[in-house]
């Protein structure tokens, strides 16, 4: 796979904005008008891969959401990229009796089923308009990719497919069938677009088996069907270059729920905890100006401000992994090279004599010289200009950042808590900082107390149970979500050995090199180790004619790629390290994705709604 | 992948037609059809489509001319394929008449599409449709620019060569005079070819530095260019600031003698409160002497 499967989804979105015809190279090309109609799956799904900007410089004048009023625009193409539901459908309906536009591209973002088509066929007929509707794709694109290797499901009705959802006591069939099909369909859309048929491996006896042999199933229903597979011929591409096929690895969060709760200390993990950050996009009040305000005088309003961190961010896309001091280093860096470039081109101002008023005559032989410097520092001036952009962004965030860190004291938590998980031995004990009053909010006490308690190697007994219990709930916690890791833990005491949470520490640094949970799996299945825990883990093949229930891999070399997809939600520390594992490993490619991203907070706020039940 | 399923839906149209005939729900087809056909076009796509296709017949004219004008070839070439400078400078004016033209239509679209009241939707889009229209026609000047700037590189070069060449013709005169005139000292010719060399260094000396100076100016030109389309961006900026300042001034007046009025009615409300009570004291007073 030479090209990331965020290069092909942003190919495939090109191309189905071009009319579904590849798009041209020509520079100087007739501009073609277009408006584009999505839905907020669609929406979702364009705004990390595409800027406004990219919009434009395909043509597209409008982009509108579907169900928002809109205006007949009578001699313009639509393209249509939505979910086929029901209310979609009919909305689409409703615009060809309305005749709205000119003609309609209908691209769906997963399949659409027959009966649906027809009923569009219905509306386009009863409002004569079928010859309009000039193309139908089914675009495969039902899946999110925020960075080059990482990618989650879906961001509207989260919800539904949250680790709550799928890990309720009081669950239904139907749901959970519900559920898993929309998890399904997500990987199948993920898998068709990335052209790769994978090597499926999963534990057993819980909610990723049940993902692992649905998703098997449905690889091979569609690469019986010789007609419609989606896996032959051109649809593998050019680049098909590996001939391995890719591993792909299901894990459930009940392996490990100690990560996302962890506090953590990369430029990118903590953004994600700390401040707003949805779909690479981070949201931050902004206090205007600093100074006293009169009094009598209305408050100073602060400013929501977003951001948009994109892979065209150089900076960012260096130091999205790094610990966060480091950050701070290089900002301060990035800004003194930008200060001297900005001092180069003020003195070529004063050298030119612009500043007084000598036009008499200049030697020539400094002329020449000038003009070649004039000549490259304009054409260096937009780039001055942005590298200026991204410096003040990336000085807000991180004073942002820092802000909170310092009032909560965050830097403690992470320490202790990589002791915690490291089994190292502690220096305070844990009452003292639960019951310490300005070290952090009640949910970072809350944090630092579950994980102590899940990575002990027995539970704590019932007499210091019941201190915590009284400190915590002195400093105004909420107890419901640790009823709910009670139960899970006696769940899975049963089940394993409990040596789950052993964390291979290497050496003392400040941000130790070990490997979480999942990167440990992951590095066992790809080398093909034997370790007494993944032996067990179910194998599928869906290019294989038997579907066969053995669990013995035919394959014996390592594999070289892989896809690792966390059930129930992961986050972006779980990336964070699956990044390192592969910095390690030249040659290896590893992409990560989950079911929904959410960060401590909110899945504290899932284990609570758990607890209480 | 994608998977095109236009070819379902043309199925799917089939079976919903023959569903609806064998349920008996009718469509008045032909009619409709006739209707639909005698839809008009609207005025402004007609003419932003006038506006492109003009572009691209200049563009396709300018491509085709392209290689006779720059004359890659040596410059003795067939007399076919060769363009005068005439028909050259005919044809930089006939481009420049064009594009320009081209962005007076555009800039004309422009403020129809302002004074004309339509929602907002469709003002947008026409905006962005204009601004395609303007990119894609900077594209096309960009293509001329570029032809002429090579045009210009290489009239300089055969200037070049053609400086050069005089030189033998004055050698082969003087060896042509002193055949003829014997008498010439060889001191005299000797004195005649270091005029002659002199000449020669002067000549390539000024060439070198015309040359250099060709050079400037082209880059000048380009940074002159750029510079132009900065201040009118601040153009536009400073005249947008200047009507928010405007409007702001108006504004605090306004606001000023909404104030002065305010008082000017708080006063007079006192006046009255004050006048009523003592009205009413007055009354009360009167009453009392009344009734004692």
């Amino acid at each position: 796979m030479a090209a990331s499967v965020r290069e092909k989804q942003a190919a495939a979105l090109k191309r189905m904005l071009n009319f579904n015809t590849s798009p041209l190279k020509n520079t100087a090309a007739e501009p073609v008008w277009k408006v584009l109609i999505y839905d907020r799956f669609g929406q979702d799904i364009i705004s990390p891969l595409l800027a406004v900007k990219e919009l434009r410089d395909m043509g597209i004048t409008l982009h509108l959401l579907l169900h928002s009023d809109r205006d007949p625009i009578p001699d313009v193409p639509a393209i249509y990229f939505v979910m086929p539901t029901e209310e979609n459908i009919d909305r689409i309906c409703q615009d060809l009796r309305n005749q709205l536009y000119e003609s309609y591209y209908l691209n769906f973002i997963s399949a659409i089923s027959r009966s649906k088509l027809e009923d569009i066929a219905s509306a386009a007929l009863s409002a004569n308009a079928v010859t309009q509707v000039t193309k139908v794709f089914d675009q495969y694109l039902n899946f999110i990719t925020l960075e080059d290797d990482m990618f989650i499901l879906c961001n509207q009705n989260k919800e539904l497919i949250s680790y709550h959802a799928i890990n309720k006591p009081d669950i239904m069939d139907t749901e959970m069938e519900a559920i898993m099909d929309t998890i399904v369909d997500s990987l199948f859309c993920f898998f068709v677009t990335l052209g790769a048929v994978p090597i499926i491996r999963c534990p057993r006896g819980n909610a990723a088996e049940m993902v692992a042999v649905k998703l098997d199933k449905k690889l091979r229903e569609n690469l019986r069907d010789a007609r419609n597979s989606l896996f032959t011929g051109d649809n593998m591409g050019a680049g098909q270059f590996s001939f391995q096929r890719p591993l792909f690895v299901l894990a459930d969060r009940n392996l490990d729920l100690a990560t996302p709760l962890h506090h953590t200390w990369t430029y990118q993990a903590l953004i994600h905890d700390v401040l707003d950050f949805h779909l690479n996009r981070v949201s931050m009040d902004e206090s205007v100006g600093s100074e006293a305000s009169p009094s009598g005088a209305r408050p100073k309003k602060k400013n929501k401000k977003s951001y948009d961190l994109t892979a065209a961010d150089k900076f960012w896309q260096k130091h999205k992994g790094s610990p966060f001091p480091e950050v701070a280093e290089s900002v301060q860096e990035e800004l003194d090279t930008y200060r001297a470039q900005e001092d180069e081109v003020k003195r070529l101002k004063s050298i030119m004599g612009l500043e007084g008023e000598d036009e008499g005559p200049i030697s020539s032989i400094s002329m020449s010289d000038n003009t070649a410097k004039l000549t490259s520092a304009v054409s260096s001036l937009p780039e001055l200009l942005e590298k200026k952009r991204l410096i003040d962004l990336h000085t807000n965030v991180a004073t942002a950042v820092l802000d909170h860190i310092k009032s909560r004291k965050l830097d403690v938590y992470f320490e202790y808590e990589e002791k915690l998980m490291s089994k190292s031995t502690l220096e305070k004990s844990l009452l003292d900082i639960i019951s310490d009053p300005d070290a952090g909010t009640p949910e970072d006490k809350m944090r630092l107390f579950l994980i102590f308690y899940i990575t002990a190697l027995q539970p704590p007994s019932e007499t210091d149970l019941d201190q915590y219990k009284k400190a915590l709930l002195e400093t105004g916690c909420d107890l419901s979500s640790l009823n709910y890791i009670k139960q899970w833990n006696l769940f899975s005491r049963v089940m394993n050995s409990g040596s789950q949470f052993v964390m291979e520490g290497v050496k003392h640094l400040v941000l130790k090199q070990h490997n979480l949970p999942v990167t440990r799996i992951l590095d066992n299945l790809m080398e093909m180790k034997s370790n007494p825990e993944t032996d067990d883990y179910r194998y599928f093949d869906p290019k294989m004619l038997r579907g066969s229930e053995s669990s013995t891999p035919r394959n014996k070399n390592p594999f070289q790629e892989a896809i690792v997809f966390v059930v129930g939600g992961g986050n972006y520390i779980e990336y964070q390290n699956l990044v390192d594992y592969t910095k390690a490993k030249p040659g290896k490619r590893v992409l990560y994705g989950c079911s929904e991203l959410f960060n401590a907070g909110q899945f504290i706020k899932q284990l609570s709604s758990l607890g209480q039940k | 992948m994608a998977v095109d399923i236009t070819v379902l839906f043309k199925a799917s149209v089939k079976t919903v037609k023959t569903r609806n005939k064998a349920i008996g729900v009718g469509f008045d087809l032909p009619k409709e059809e006739i209707f639909k056909k005698s839809r008009p076009k609207h005025g402004f796509s007609l003419k932003a489509k006038e506006v492109i296709s003009n572009i691209t017949k200049l563009k396709d004219f300018l491509l085709q001319h392209r290689k006779d004008y720059v004359n890659a070839g040596s410059l003795i070439s067939s007399d076919l394929t060769r363009m005068t400078d005439n028909e050259r400078d005919q044809i930089d004016q006939d481009a420049q008449i064009f594009m320009r033209t081209c962005s007076e239509a555009i800039k004309q679209l422009r403020s129809e599409a302002e004074k004309q009241v339509i929602p907002t939707q469709i003002r947008e889009h026409r905006g962005a449709v204009l601004d395609l229209i303007e990119i894609y026609l900077r594209g096309v000047c960009k293509l001329y620019s570029e032809q002429r700037a090579i045009r210009v590189k290489r009239v300089v070069d055969k200037k070049r060569l053609v400086t050069e060449v005089p030189e033998n013709n004055v050698s082969l005169w003087e060896e042509g005079q002193g055949r003829v005139e014997d008498e010439l000292s060889p001191e005299e010719m000797q004195m005649f070819e270091q005029e002659n060399q002199r000449l020669v260094s002067e000549m390539s000396n000024l060439v070198d530095e015309v040359r250099q100076i060709e050079g400037k100016v082209v880059e000048i030109s380009r940074l002159q260019e750029i510079f132009a389309e900065k201040v009118l961006m601040q153009e536009t900026e400073i005249d947008s600031i200047h009507q928010l300042v405007v409007g702001a001034t108006e504004n605090v007046k306004e606001g000023n003698e909404d104030i002065r009025e305010a008082i000017k009615n708080n006063a007079g409300f006192r006046v009255w409160i004050l006048f009523f009570l003592v009205m009413c004291s007055f009354s009360l007073l009167f009453l009392d002497w009344y009734d004692s």
